[in-house]
C-alpha cells in the first residue's frame, strides 16, 4: 500500500507499536503529525508495556506516549475476543512464526478493529502479508511521507522530523520508501542517517 | 489465519512459568492473587494440569518482567542457575540477585540464538585444577603462570581481558551494574562456563575482576562466584582466586625484570617508579604495590606508608605519564551493550527473518534504542552479500 492511498478513508483507526511510537516521539511534532491525519489513533497495553520495560537509559518513550493519552490524542486500547484469537496465533509457536507480545497486538487490535496496523518491523509485516493479507499495514516511514503531514509540518519541519526519526530513532524504512524519503531530505543528509542501507548512504 | 501447529505441551509451558516466576521472586501465592486465582490452581498451572488462558498468561508475564511469547516461544532456552547463587553465603542483595538473573538471561538468549542459527560455541577449556593442600598463594601463582604459557601470552601487560576468556570459550558479558557488584562466574554443563562483568568499574578493577572469575573457573568451576566489594577473601578458594589475578596479570618475572629495570642505580622505591609499573602492567597503583610486596621486591607495609604519607593522586601520574594515550578508556564502552559475538548472532537472526526486533530487545535485556544501534548496518551487510567473500562453511 502506498503513501499516496493509504489514508483515502478517514474511518479506520490507526494502532501504532511501540517501534512507531518512538519514531513520532523522535520527531519532536508527534502531536501534529498524528492531527494531520483525520483517522483515530490507538495504541495497545502491550506496546506501552513494552515502553515502559525500556525507560532506563533516559530515553523517556513511556512518559512521552502517556501525554499523547492524556491529551486525547491516542487511544490507550486492550485486545478483545476476536483479536485474541490473532494475537495468541502471533506469539505461540516457533521463533520463526511468532512476535513479541507488543507487536503481535499492534496487528491482533488492528485486525479486530478493522483498523490499519502501523508497524515497522520487517518480520512483522511479512507475517501480517502472509497470515493476514487484508489487513493494511503502514510503516512510520510511509506515514511521514503522507501529503497531510508534510502539509502540516511544513517544508523545513517535515525535513527536520524526517532526519529527527531517522538520525535519534534510528527509524527503520522499507526498501520501497526509501528513494523518495531520501529525495525528501537530499542525499547529503542521508549519508549521516545509519540505519538506511547502504545504497542510500552512498548516493553522494 | 495460519494455525501454529508447534505448540509447547503444558508441562513445559507450566515449567516455564515456574522458572519465571522464582527468578521474579514471586511466590505462588502472589503470583495467585495477581491473576485472581487460587493457590492450587497456581500449582496445577505450573505441573501442566491446566493451561493458562491467555489473559492470565499476560498478567503473569508482565509482572514476572517477561513476555508471553518469551514463555510461549517454542525456541526458547529456560536456564536456571538463580537458585545456585542463592545458596552462597554472600549472595543476599538484590544486587547479585539481579545480577544473576541478568547473566542467566544473556546466556538463554546466546544460547536460543546460536539453536536458531544453528551454531555451535567452541570450547577450548583448560583443564581444571583443584586447589591441592599447602599454599595456595604459591599454587595460583604456578597456575597463572601455566595459563599464561598455555593461551602463548608472552611476558607482556594483558590490557583487554575479555578476547582472553573468550579465546577459552567462556560465554563473556559486559554491563553497568550496581556498584557492589564486581562480577560473576557459573557453569552449567549444558552452557558452559559464564561471566558477567561490571562494566562502570575503572578498567583496573574490571580486568582484575575478569581474572578473579577465571581463577574460580581454573580451580572450582562447578561452584558459582559473586565478587562483592567488600569481598573478605576468606575460604582457600577465595584466596586462592585473589593470588591468582595478580599473578596472571603482572608475572612474577616481567614484574622482576621491569622492576630491575626502572629502580637501576636508585636507593628508595618512588611514586614514580610505582606510577609507571602500574601504567606498564595496566593495574591498580595499590594492586601493583602489593604485588610488589608478594614477589619481596618492597617491603610489607609500603602501600599503607604511601597511604599514610599523602598517597599518589592522578595528577602525579599525569605529571609522570605527561600526555600518553589514555589506557583508562574502557575497552567495555567501546563494545556496546552486547559482546560481538552476540551481536553478531541476533544480527543475523534479524537478517534471516527469525527474531523480531522487539523479540530480540526481549532476549537481549536491551531497550529498543540500545538494539537499534546492535541492528544498525545489518542491511548494509546485506548489500556486501556476493560469492567473493561468501564464509566456507
Amino acid at each position: 500500500m502506498s503513501s499516496s492511498n493509504f489514508l483515502i478513508n478517514p474511518h479506520p483507526v490507526l494502532v501504532a507499536d511501540a517501534s512507531v511510537v518512538i519514531n513520532l516521539n523522535a520527531t519532536g511534532c508527534a502531536r501534529a503529525i498524528m492531527a494531520a491525519l483525520p483517522n483515530r489513533w490507538a495504541v495497545t497495553a502491550n506496546a506501552r508495556a513494552e515502553l515502559i520495560q525500556g525507560m532506563r537509559n533516559g530515553h523517556n518513550d513511556a512518559g512521552a506516549l502517556q501525554g499523547l493519552i492524556d491529551a486525547r490524542a491516542i487511544d490507550l486500547v486492550t485486545v478483545g475476543e476476536m483479536g485474541g484469537r490473532v494475537y495468541e496465533s502471533l506469539i505461540d509457536g516457533s521463533a520463526l512464526r511468532t512476535l513479541d507480545d507488543g507487536e503481535a497486538a499492534t496487528i491482533a487490535y488492528a485486525y479486530e478493529a478493522d483498523g490499519i496496523a502501523l508497524i515497522d518491523e520487517r518480520k512483522a509485516m511479512s507475517l501480517c502479508a502472509s497470515s493476514f493479507p487484508k489487513l493494511p499495514v503502514v510503516s512510520t516511514a510511509e506515514l511521514l511521507l503522507h501529503e497531510a503531514v508534510i502539509q502540516a509540518l511544513g517544508p523545513e519541519g517535515h525535513i527536520k522530523a524526517v532526519m529527527a526519526a531517522l538520525q535519534k530513532a534510528r527509524m527503520r524504512v522499507p526498501p520501497a520508501h526509501i528513494a523518495r524519503l531520501v529525495t525528501v531530505i537530499g542525499e547529503d543528509a542521508a549519508v549521516s542517517c545509519m540505519s538506511l542501507p547502504r545504497a542510500a548512504r552512498a548516493a553522494v | 489465519m495460519t494455525e501454529n501447529s508447534d505448540k509447547l505441551p503444558d508441562t513445559e509451558v507450566g515449567e516455564r512459568l515456574r522458572i519465571a516466576r522464582e527468578t521474579a521472586k514471586f511466590t505462588q501465592s502472589a503470583a495467585a492473587e495477581a491473576i485472581d486465582v487460587a493457590r492450587t490452581t497456581i500449582v496445577a498451572i505450573e505441573k501442566g494440569q491446566r493451561r493458562i488462558r491467555m489473559d492470565e498468561l499476560q498478567k503473569l508475564a508482565t509482572i514476572y518482567g517477561t513476555s508471553a511469547n518469551a514463555i510461549l516461544r517454542q525456541e526458547a532456552v529456560h536456564l536456571d542457575m538463580v537458585p545456585r547463587f542463592r545458596k552462597l553465603p554472600q549472595s543476599g542483595g538484590d544486587a547479585i540477585e539481579n545480577a544473576v538473573r541478568l547473566l542467566n538471561d544473556l546466556v538463554r538468549a546466546e544460547v536460543e540464538l546460536e539453536n536458531a542459527l544453528g551454531v555451535k560455541r567452541i570450547r577450548n577449556f583448560p583443564p581444571e585444577r583443584p586447589i591441592l593442600p599447602g599454599d595456595v598463594r604459591a599454587q595460583a601463582e604456578q597456575d597463572a603462570q601455566e595459563l599464561r604459557d598455555w593461551l602463548g601470552l608472552g611476558p607482556g601487560a594483558v590490557l583487554d581481558i575479555v578476547p582472553i576468556l573468550e579465546q577459552l570459550g567462556i560465554r563473556v558479558y559486559v554491563r553497568r551494574l550496581d556498584g557492589k557488584v564486581s562480577g560473576l562466574f557459573a557453569y552449567d554443563d549444558a552452557v558452559g562456563a559464564c561471566i558477567l562483568l561490571n562494566a562502570s568499574h575503572p578498567p583496573e578493577r574490571f580486568r582484575q575482576t575478569g581474572i578473579h572469575e577465571l581463577a574460580h573457573f581454573i580451580s572450582a568451576r562447578r561452584q558459582p562466584e559473586a565478587l562483592t566489594e567488600d569481598e573478605k577473601f576468606s575460604s582457600r578458594e577465595e584466596r586462592y582466586a585473589g593470588a591468582f589475578a595478580p599473578a596472571f596479570l603482572a608475572p612474577a618475572r616481567a614484574v622482576r625484570q621491569r622492576f630491575a629495570e626502572i629502580t637501576a642505580g636508585q636507593s628508595h622505591l618512588t611514586r614514580r617508579h610505582i606510577i609507571l609499573l602500574a601504567h606498564d602492567f595496566g593495574l591498580a597503583r595499590e594492586a601493583i604495590v602489593r604485588r610488589l610486596e608478594d614477589l619481596s621486591l618492597a617491603k610489607s607495609g609500603t602501600w599503607d606508608w604511601f597511604q599514610k604519607n599523602g598517597g599518589i593522586t592522578n595528577e602525579q601520574a599525569r605529571q609522570v605519564l605527561g600526555e600518553l594515550p589514555d589506557r583508562s578508556l574502557h575497552a567495555a564502552d567501546a563494545r556496546g551493550p552486547v559482546p560481538p559475538r552476540l551481536a553478531l548472532l541476533a544480527r543475523e537472526a534479524w537478517k534471516r527473518g527469525f527474531y523480531s526486533e522487539g523479540q530480540l530487545a526481549r532476549l537481549l535485556h536491551l531497550d529498543r534504542h540500545e538494539m537499534r544501534e546492535v541492528l544498525d548496518g545489518a542491511e548494509l551487510e546485506e548489500s556486501e552479500e556476493n560469492e567473493l567473500v561468501k564464509l566456507p562453511h
